[in-house]
């Protein structure tokens, strides 16, 4: 009987800590890395909304944004294997870009149609700078890291505007 | 005077602005995303690592017909798990010339999973949540759908990622072995 009650204590209380822990871990996070950044976005916004610097970046994202060939574009330069490594650090770049984008959607400058393969157009670069790193967390060898890093970056050439197509594709319908 | 004051006017303003929304992206994002952190949180421990590696081993298994599993199932499991650093580390289970396509797979679904499963990359929610912000605004009912169609793109994206991938770093390797 004692032993019965015990296990029934030990297993709740390990559930319980197991879900402590869980939400320990769950504002962790939120504190040190989605607030901050949160702060920096809105931020960025407040700037968009209510400067002058909003309509000039309106215009200039709007002739690239609106358009798959537009999108395109975008893709392809940020695809560019020189390029693409540079951009790619902690996704600031597709996540300022894409705050850009999405405010203008917000305001009715570029059509939610082109949210989807905007999403794909912005961030063809993602993970560029962070092969071999990637690569060493999966225990590869040092050659395979020689050849798939360009393999990898190469590969964004092709399938960063295929990404955009598919994009394109999903958001029929919508 | 007037000026000054205007422009001081001007100049509040944007924070302001800049507060409004981070109030709006506080209650709107922050309680949902806390909540669900803890749930997958403890999922994913209540699984166990033994599961989920036996999961990997099976999946990372050479042969064409494979490689649907190997480039989708295998990456989303690994980002949904583990999430993005850590899901890298799946590519230990992986024959060596897959490696390099395991990669771009893996980490071509770090985005596309977040406007579901924000917990999956917590620190780069801003690519999805920006561009989602905007669509809110415009046609509220369409961001959850929206956000379905992006994970599913990203699903046959990082397929085809995983195949190309494969392909020129195969191209690559001969080469070299070629020159030397």
């Amino acid at each position: 009987m004692q032993a019965l009650i015990e296990k029934i204590g030990r297993s709740v209380g390990g559930v319980v800590g197991t879900l402590f822990q869980a939400g320990r871990d769950a504002v962790d996070l939120c504190l040190k890395t989605i607030i901050p950044f949160m702060a920096f976005v809105t931020f960025v916004i407040g700037l968009i909304l209510e400067t002058g610097v909003g309509d000039a970046i309106a215009n200039g994202i709007k002739g690239f944004a609106s358009s798959l060939g537009g999108l395109m574009i975008v893709c392809i330069i940020c695809a560019i294997p020189v390029l693409s490594p540079l951009l790619g650090p902690g996704a600031v770049i597709a996540q300022i870009v894409g705050v850009l984008i999405g405010t203008e959607i917000g305001r009715g400058n570029i059509d939610v149609s082109m949210a989807l393969p905007a999403l794909f157009a912005i961030n063809p670069q993602v993970g560029c700078d962070f092969v071999p790193v990637g690569l060493a967390l999966g225990e590869a060898e040092p050659e395979t890291v020689t050849v798939g890093v360009p393999a990898v970056l190469t590969s964004r050439m092709i399938t960063g505007p295929i990404s955009v197509v598919v994009g394109y594709l999903f958001a029929l319908g919508l | 005077m007037d000026a000054l004051v205007a422009g001081a006017e001007a100049f509040i303003q944007v924070f302001r602005t800049a507060a409004d929304v981070f109030v709006g992206f506080t209650t709107g994002i922050i309680p949902i995303v806390v909540v669900f952190l803890t749930a997958v949180n403890a999922l994913v421990k209540f699984i166990g690592e033994e599961r989920v590696e036996g999961f990997a081993k099976w999946a990372s298994q050479e042969g064409a017909i494979y490689m649907p599993v190997r480039y989708t199932l295998l990456p989303f499991v690994a980002v949904f798990m583990l999430t993005n650093p850590v899901c890298y580390t799946f590519g230990t289970f992986l024959p060596e010339k897959h490696k390099p396509a395991f990669y771009d797979s893996a980490v071509s679904f770090v985005h596309p999973i977040t406007g579901i499963f924000p917990h999956a990359n917590g620190g780069e929610l801003f690519v999805w949540l920006g561009i989602a912000a905007g669509v809110e605004i415009v046609a509220p009912d369409m961001v959850t759908a929206l956000a379905v169609r992006y994970l599913l793109a990203g699903l046959v994206v990082i397929l085809i990622r995983g195949i190309v991938t494969d392909i020129i770093y195969n191209i690559m390797t001969s080469r070299r072995a070629g020159v030397e």
